[in-house]
């Protein structure tokens, strides 16, 4: 593959080592607003900035005892994780906080002093509606399909995918497929690349991929790529790295990458970094952040880029992880 | 104790406000009027201690006689301790001494050396600050003073009233007036703006409103050395406190509600006190259309934001029982949501929670066969043909009718119960879209998808598709394709006929020239046609 890289002009390259300074700065920006803003996704944004590390190489960036610490101290009684000390349990911090744990090989740590596995389990199925399949992500009960996927996803690497009614799920995903091929947030819902990944994920991690139509969602994939070579995630909108995650690992899971260009695809992930300070913008030019710092990275690992490490397509992990812990 | 002398000494610091005392040969060398509060102090110490700078300057023994004789009854007059080794004789020699040269018989302590006073809001150190303004200083700390004692006399009054106990100086049960609070709250503006003024301090508006004296804040607790610790902006971390602690306690008030809105107005985005939000509104029964119209301004502020859908679901969850009862007033609530929606959409033509909001509305409300909502559609893809979420809408509309769709079908599913006549008019509104631009996919998706349902062959459309490919294959330049969605649905139609060799001229030539970028895409297609 580094003859793909030759391709590139010179100047156009990953700018690693920058990368990794910008995730190992991120946890000392008191002094930006936007930081404290969203503090209800810090569990989520420690995920982000960790798998990137990892599929740059340096897992060790981050301190692994503080990090366990940190994630543990948002854990609550039922199980369920915050997105920050003192937050409220949610599906989407839960499956952020079994992520961490399974990257640094930290379930002893949560069987030892945290509520342990089998209390995950049981937080994350009881967000399952028997009815209808669905799962909300906290009490609450908003529904979508992210949380169906964060369910299977956390589940799975515990261990304890069978707490849950898999074929209900399926059910309700397969209720979501489109006139187009793609899928969307509910029934009847708008397809979209990111709520695509979920279903698709989903009935991978249950071991029902077969019911995608995978020649159409293909297809309709394909179509997210732009002239400019980055990808969109709905038709006539514009490009932005997260979508060389959402749209190119389901490209994967249904064996199409390679109905996309994948140079053009590269060159616009790589137009959209901070060469200087490190990170990933949404595209060329525009403020980076962590998210798509991440999701950056993973695209350029699809692609095979050299100097990435290989990311899971279904779990969006290193592959290391998911081989360690699935026996993949 | 010292014999009484015939004139008393002078008591200390009582000439401060005229010239000061200077004593015979002093060094000092001091101005008329101290230009400082430090300076005046200095001037007091040196007063009290008439020989001293020049003592220091010269040492005792280079002093005159007269005032080495002064500096040392002085220092006697001062020292008790020392007084008591004199023999009575030289006490009373010392004590005439002392008389005639009026000698201060207490010196005031401490040096100037480094400051006491204290520094400002500025930094500045106070004792810098000329008399006059140390005075307007010294004066507002006494009003703060007075405002501190006062307030704590409200707050007692309200502790009395709250726990039932009576006023102790008239025995009568204690009863807080409006007007106290009110009295209160102006006190306690007028008191930050004093102790800013002062010191520097800022107050939180949490803390200085009466209204929240009962609550105890509970500040972020983070584990130490925190992974991803932050400092927040002050009154958003005060906000969050008082968040955190009548959500502990589960207090449903209006004061929560206000705390609601403050906190959303400086972070939309923070999920839980939405929530929290539709708590207090349910538990207080208050009229779902009032929260709905708080809603749509702070939705039109805040168009990214995606709880503000989820609230106004919950919202529409909640006030549709009542609702289902009344058709009337179903219909004027749908027309005023899909007003709001319209209005919402001319912002932002594709937001995606406004639409799935507006799919889960249509179905929550049944109006699938609303005239007004396809019009309202019609008008979003007249507006932009290129808008996906709204033919995704379409599509939603017209095949999940349960009036003439089979329930339960998912939408790649053909329908047999879709009338011919639907299907028909969809066909031809597809048709008629894609001639104002048929480099869209939308409409090429939408017309594919309708055929799949009203189970009608791709070669139905085959003459209009060909109809924007010209020359197809041509090698003298007049190949013309107006639409890549057209050639890959020909080559459909051509593979669904049986002619493979047209077929795979069409494809051959989307991944060499029309449509290069997926030529991956493309390539695979010619093989399945070859296998098939």
């Amino acid at each position: 593959m580094s003859e793909k890289s030759k391709t590139l002009p010179k100047e156009l390259q990953l700018v690693a080592s920058a990368h990794v300074k910008y995730i190992q700065s991120l946890d000392t920006r008191k002094d930006e607003y936007e930081y404290w803003l969203t503090e209800h996704l810090r569990l989520n944004g420690l995920y982000w900035g960790l798998t990137a590390l990892h599929l740059l190489g340096h897992p060790e960036a981050l301190p692994r005892t503080e990090t366990i610490d940190f994630v543990l101290s948002c854990q609550h009684e039922n199980g369920g994780f915050g997105a920050a000390p003192g937050h409220d349990a949610h599906m989407l911090s839960t499956v952020s906080a079994v992520q961490i744990l399974a990257m640094i090989d930290a379930f002893d740590d949560l069987e030892a002093r945290g509520k342990g596995k089998a209390q995950v389990g049981k937080y994350i199925a009881n967000l399952q509606n028997r009815q209808t399949g669905t799962f909300a992500g906290d009490e609450w009960g908003e529904e979508d399909t992210r949380f169906l996927y964060g369910a299977f996803n956390a589940l799975s690497l515990l261990g304890l995918l069978d707490l849950v009614d898999v074929d209900k799920a399926v059910d309700h995903v397969v209720a979501c497929a489109n006139f187009d091929g793609g899928y969307g947030v509910s029934p009847g819902a708008e397809s979209h690349a990111g709520q695509i990944f979920t279903c698709v994920a989903a009935l991978t991690i249950a071991g029902r991929k077969n019911l995608v139509d995978a020649d159409r969602l293909g297809k309709w994939l394909s179509e997210r790529q732009i002239a400019g070579g980055g990808l969109n995630g709905r038709p006539e909108k514009k490009e932005d790295v997260c979508y060389s995650w959402w749209v190119l690992s389901s490209l994967e899971m249904i064996g199409k990458t390679h109905w996309i260009d994948r140079d053009q695809l590269i060159a616009f992930i790589l137009r959209c970094q901070d060469p200087e300070n490190g990170g990933i913008s949404d595209r060329p030019g525009d403020m980076v952040d962590v998210w798509h710092t991440l999701f950056g990275l993973t695209g350029l690992s699809l692609l095979e880029y050299p100097g990435l490490e290989p990311v899971d397509e279904v779990y969006c992990l290193p592959k290391s992880t998911t081989e360690r812990i699935l026996g993949k | 104790m010292p014999p009484k002398s015939k004139a008393a000494p002078k008591p200390k610091g009582a000439d401060s406000s005229k010239q000061p005392t200077l004593t015979p040969s002093t060094s000092n060398t001091t101005p008329a009027v101290p230009a400082t509060v430090a300076a005046r102090s200095q001037l007091r110490y040196d007063d009290s201690r008439p020989h001293d700078a020049a003592r220091l300057k010269a040492g005792l023994t280079g002093l005159p006689r007269d005032e080495q004789a002064a500096w040392i009854s002085a220092r006697f007059a001062r020292t008790p301790a020392a007084r008591t080794r004199l023999p009575p004789k030289a006490q009373r020699e010392l004590w005439r001494q002392v008389n005639e040269a009026s000698l201060p018989v207490r010196a005031l302590r401490g040096g100037t050396k480094g400051s006491s006073w204290g520094r400002d809001r500025n930094g500045l150190d106070v004792g810098g600050y000329s008399v006059e303004r140390f005075d307007e200083r010294e004066a507002r700390r006494a009003r703060l003073t007075c405002l501190e004692v006062a307030s704590r006399g409200f707050r007692e009054r309200r502790e009395r009233e709250r726990k039932g106990l009576r006023d102790p100086a008239t025995g009568e049960a204690v009863f807080v007036s409006e007007g106290e609070v009110d009295a209160e709250r102006v006190r306690r503006g007028e008191m930050a703006d004093l102790r800013r003024e002062l010191y520097g301090t800022v107050q939180g508006s949490f803390a200085l409103d009466p209204e929240w004296d009962d609550v105890i804040p509970i500040p972020q607790d983070e584990p130490e050395a925190a992974l991803a610790a932050i400092a927040y902006p002050a009154d958003y971390d005060e906000a969050i406190s008082y968040l955190r602690a009548v959500m502990l306690k589960k207090e449903y008030s209006q004061r929560c509600l206000r705390l609601t809105e403050t906190i959303i107005e400086m972070n939309p985005a923070h999920y839980t006190v939405w929530l929290y939000r539709a708590s207090n509104v349910f538990a207080l029964k208050l009229p779902i259309a009032d929260e709905l119209e708080w809603l749509n301004q702070v939705a039109f502020a805040n168009l990214k934001n995606y709880q503000i859908w989820h609230h106004r679901h919950l919202l529409v969850d909640n006030l549709y029982p009542a609702l289902a009862e009344k058709p009337d007033e179903l219909a004027r609530f749908a027309a005023a949501e899909r007003d709001f929606l319209t209005q919402i959409l001319v912002q932002d033509t594709k937001n995606y929670h406004v639409w799935s909001y507006r799919s889960y509305l249509v179905g929550k409300l049944g109006v699938w066969g609303s005239p007004e909502e396809l019009k309202s559609i019609e008008g979003l893809i007249d507006d932009d043909v290129r808008n996906n979420s709204a033919w995704s809408h379409r599509f939603f509309l017209v095949f999940s009718d349960p009036a003439h769709t089979t329930p339960g079908l998912v939408a790649t599913e053909p329908d047999p119960a879709v009338p011919q006549d639907i299907t028909s008019r969809e066909v031809e509104y597809a048709k008629e879209k894609i001639s104002l631009a048929p480099q869209n996919q939308s409409p090429w998706n939408y017309l594919k998808g309708v055929l799949v349902k009203g189970r009608q062959k791709l070669s139905s459309v085959e003459e209009f598709t060909g109809g924007f490919v010209k020359g197809l294959g041509n090698k003298d330049g007049s190949e013309d394709v107006q639409s890549t969605h057209a050639l890959d649905l020909l080559a459909e139609i051509y593979a669904e006929k049986g002619d493979k060799e047209k077929a795979d001229l069409c494809l051959r030539r989307l991944g060499e020239k029309w449509d290069r970028i997926r030529v991956g895409y493309w390539e695979w297609r010619r093989k399945c046609l070859e296998e098939a």
